[in-house]
């Protein structure tokens, strides 16, 4: 490796808030959004919560630089986190780092993803972490912050610019910050992180690139069968990314729904198998010259059928929100993984 | 003020410098190197009739990613360096 010409501590002068988000702007720092200066005194409080986690970084593709723990503690202070959240902040940031992830595809790309990111375990009430109403939204410091700590890494470690090397047609507000917990309070199956092979006991955190959450909106529905026809229908989109039927998506089922599904028999394992089977688009419903594409890029329908996952264990669940008949499908750019984590202790 | 440069980082080791050779375009073997998008076909594939008005194309050919979200593989790449003098590349939608 050699050292690239820039310092990684840097002499700026005697600049007040504004005057360094001004600084920052100009050389490209920043999401748009007013940040915290990253003083050598506060980024050295972020890097004594991960001195247990000694694990190196790997190049950081699309600009393939090695991060120090200290240039990623810089966007995490300027995000606003406390130093608590830093940790939970290098986990996402290992979890995108997963060569299946697709990194550079994920940032380059002209789809609108995002790199979603969910906490389960006990970090998210150490943190503050909001699982329950409006967790997709504003509000919660630890959410907004952890979220906007990984959008900056990718923007200035990275190097995803937008116009630049981020190639999106239009983005995604998720891009400023798409951070949430999963509910496991409410949540009647297994923690998602548990079904991923992690204890109980432990914080992970779980990320995917994808778009925003599409709501699945069911008042009326009062049996398990009949929540899983809406979400189908919801899921089974000509527009988003997963009618290439090549990657995985999340299903974020509202507590309500999920007890409904419980007391109705429904496991994850069916939940998934119902979906898979009756989420399919109908070719009626796709252009024959967009049919063409999918074809000829690998997906071919199921008699009249394009499905929308490659297979039901592509369709990820878990439990988040608060009360309300809503749920959520959060389909993802395609060529990409679910990536998960343990938060270091 | 002192403050910690976000963007810090430290550049992973250089590749390999491979020496350049001139390639001949009136005659060397060339790949037209599709990123697997919608029409990316299309155009290389116009590019190679505009060739054909100058020049044989039995040795220029065509070569796909496997997917347009996904990055070539490493097989590829050495295949394509190892079997033609250059390369067009499709590389935007």
């Amino acid at each position: 490796m050699k050292d690239t010409t820039e310092q990684e501590v840097i002499e700026i002068g005697d600049l007040d808030v504004e005057a360094f988000n001004e600084y920052a702007t100009e050389q490209g720092w920043s999401d748009g959004m007013p940040l915290f200066v990253p003083t050598e005194d506060k980024v050295a409080k972020f890097v004594e919560r991960v001195r247990g986690d000694n694990r190196p970084f790997s190049p950081v593709p699309p600009r393939q630089v090695v991060p120090t723990l200290q240039s990623l503690a810089a966007n995490a202070v300027m995000a606003g986190c406390k130093p608590e959240y830093f940790p939970a902040v290098t986990a996402a940031m290992r979890g995108v780092l997963d060569p299946a992830f697709n990194l550079h595809g994920t940032l380059a790309t002209t789809h609108s993803c995002a790199p979603m990111v969910m906490i389960s375990g006990p970090a998210r009430k150490e943190l503050g972490v909001n699982c329950g109403s409006n967790c997709f939204g504003q509000g919660w410091r630890a959410n907004a912050t952890i979220g906007r700590a990984l959008g900056l890494m990718l923007l200035n470690v990275a190097g995803a610019k937008p116009g630049e090397m981020d190639r999106s047609t239009q983005g995604n507000p998720a891009k400023f910050t798409f951070c949430f917990g999963e509910n496991e309070e409410e949540n009647p199956w297994t923690p998602y992180h548990v079904q991923r092979g992690f204890a109980p006991t432990d914080s992970v955190v779980t990320v995917m690139s994808g778009e925003g959450p599409h709501n699945l909106n069911d008042h009326g529905s009062t049996s398990g069968i009949g929540l899983l026809t809406t979400f189908a229908g919801g899921m089974a989109t000509p527009g988003a990314n997963t009618i290439y039927g090549k990657g995985p998506l999340f299903i974020v089922i509202g507590p309500e729904h999920a007890a409904t599904l419980k007391r109705d028999g429904f496991s994850i394992e069916s939940i998934r198998e119902e979906l898979f089977t009756r989420s399919r688009v109908h070719a009626s419903r796709i252009s024959e010259e967009n049919q063409q594409t999918y074809v000829t890029t690998g997906h071919k329908p199921d008699g009249d059928w394009f499905t929308i996952a490659p297979t039901p264990q592509d369709i990820h669940i878990t439990v988040a929100g608060g009360p309300g008949k809503h749920s959520a499908f959060i389909p993802s750019f395609g060529g990409t993984t679910v990536a998960c984590v343990r938060i270091a202790p | 003020m002192r403050i910690v440069n976000p963007t810090f980082g430290v550049s992973a080791a250089a590749g390999e410098t491979v020496a350049l050779k001139p390639v001949n375009w009136k005659t060397d073997a060339i790949a037209l190197f599709s990123n697997s998008k919608p029409n990316a076909r299309e155009l290389l594939d116009g590019i190679r009739t505009k060739l054909s008005a100058f020049r044989s194309v039995d040795n220029i050919d065509f070569v796909a990613k496997n997917s347009a979200s996904q990055g070539a593989s490493k097989d590829l790449i050495e295949k394509v360096a190892a079997n033609y003098r250059g390369a067009l590349l499709a590389i935007a939608d």
